[in-house]
């Protein structure tokens, strides 16, 4: 399936992978499930899960304060 | 994905315990974990008293960990008239980035009914960040001039407070990234001072009468799980990174941890465990034998530091040579 990636301040990726989870969606755009947050219809999802959107949001972790 | 406990939806999965939680599930585990924290670290002394309240001064940057922080210690102590929460705002001099999270720190602190308090760095040594970055006369990482003086400013100002302790919002993450730099570079005589600053249970530290003790409650928080519980509290949590953060090797270690994590999840928590308790252990083996002896105060500002000059007025007198 085709889904569109929008890595938040970092640009959109379009991922195309046979069932995905939201952690396989991360590993495409090479970041790690530690260092963000995946938002659907801005709702926070598990990253374990299987991909049932084409559209998700990538929050990053901002460091420090 | 339903929720482990209930029938709501998961916003979560922690691979390291293999939980799915709901954010109503989520947010209580976070907060539970504080809380635990805060017993097992003894935080609350058993003659603690109305009458007697203990001072707690939060270091309140406005991101997401301090914030997250003060709203759970103020959730927690809000009706124990034992605890009283101060925020201690520090601005560096940082243009745009400091002004918004110190709003954030503004709004947060109206909202809870908590005392806050700013100092800034031009006000307390005549320097901003933005000029020190620029002139850099010792060249060194932005982190070490900041990291220097705002230590300097939290624990003098949590004395002036008259604070118990001073809290910070160190998250997992931080805390195992410390714990495996300290143990890499083979200091072990920091990793001692690191149980007996902030992270031994105050009833097990070696007492340093100089220095207002340091705890960091949220350190078995996650840090993506803080920012996810800032997100779903809806907190004012500032959100843009420092312009001249730049620590290299943190960084790597941060990588390190990730890639880790993923193959073997539980890693950063057991990192912690294993390294507080070896850290008890060589502080022990440490006590009376290390730096404490040769404190003094120091010629120029009267700080509490192992050498003549402390190393605050040290970097002052270079930024301001140039």
């Amino acid at each position: 399936m085709r889904v569109t990636v929008d890595v938040k301040g970092e640009g959109t990726h379009e991922v195309d992978l046979e069932a995905p989870t939201y952690a396989d969606l991360l590993a495409e755009v090479e970041l790690s499930p530690h260092e963000v947050s995946v938002l659907v219809d801005g709702r926070p999802v598990p990253e374990d899960q299987p991909v049932e959107t084409d559209h998700v949001t990538v929050l990053r972790l901002i460091k420090g304060g | 994905m339903e929720c482990n406990r209930c029938d709501e939806e998961a916003v979560m999965h922690a691979a390291y315990s293999g939980a799915h939680l709901c954010e109503s599930h989520f947010r209580e585990s976070v907060e539970r974990r504080v809380r635990r924290r805060v017993r097992r670290d003894d935080l609350v002394p058993g003659d603690a008293s109305p009458e007697d309240p203990q001072t707690w001064v939060i270091g309140l940057s406005g991101g997401k960990d301090s914030v997250v922080l003060t709203k759970i210690l103020h959730d927690t102590f809000a009706e124990d008239p034992r605890i009283e929460l101060v925020g201690l705002t520090i601005h560096e001099g940082i243009e745009g980035y400091r002004d918004e999270s110190l709003a954030a720190c503004v709004d947060l602190t109206d909202d809870l009914g908590i005392r806050h308090e700013v100092v800034s760095y031009e006000e307390e040594f005549g320097v901003r960040m933005d000029d020190v970055v620029e002139d850099d006369p010792e060249n060194m990482a932005a982190c070490a001039y900041c990291g220097v003086f705002r230590r300097d400013l939290l624990s003098r100002y949590a004395e002036a407070f008259d604070a118990d302790l001073l809290l910070t919002g160190h998250n997992l993450d931080d805390e195992a990234q410390t714990a495996l730099m300290n143990f890499l570079e083979g200091d072990v005589a920091q990793i001692a001072k690191h149980f007996d600053a902030s992270l031994g249970p105050l009833s097990e530290r070696e007492k340093q009468e100089e220095f207002v003790p340091r705890a960091k409650p949220l350190r078995d928080v996650p840090e993506k799980e803080v920012a996810l519980y800032a997100h779903l509290a809806d907190l004012p949590a500032h959100i843009t990174e420092c312009p001249h953060s730049s620590e290299a090797y943190r960084g790597e270690i941060q990588q390190l941890l990730y890639d880790l994590e993923e193959n073997h999840p539980g890693t950063r928590h057991s990192i912690l465990s294993g390294y507080e308790e070896l850290a008890g252990i060589v502080a022990d083996q440490y006590a009376g034998d290390d730096e404490r002896d040769d404190l003094q105060e120091c010629v120029e500002c009267g700080a509490t530091t192992t050498r003549e000059r402390c190393r605050k007025c040290a970097l002052l007198e270079s930024i301001h040579a140039v």
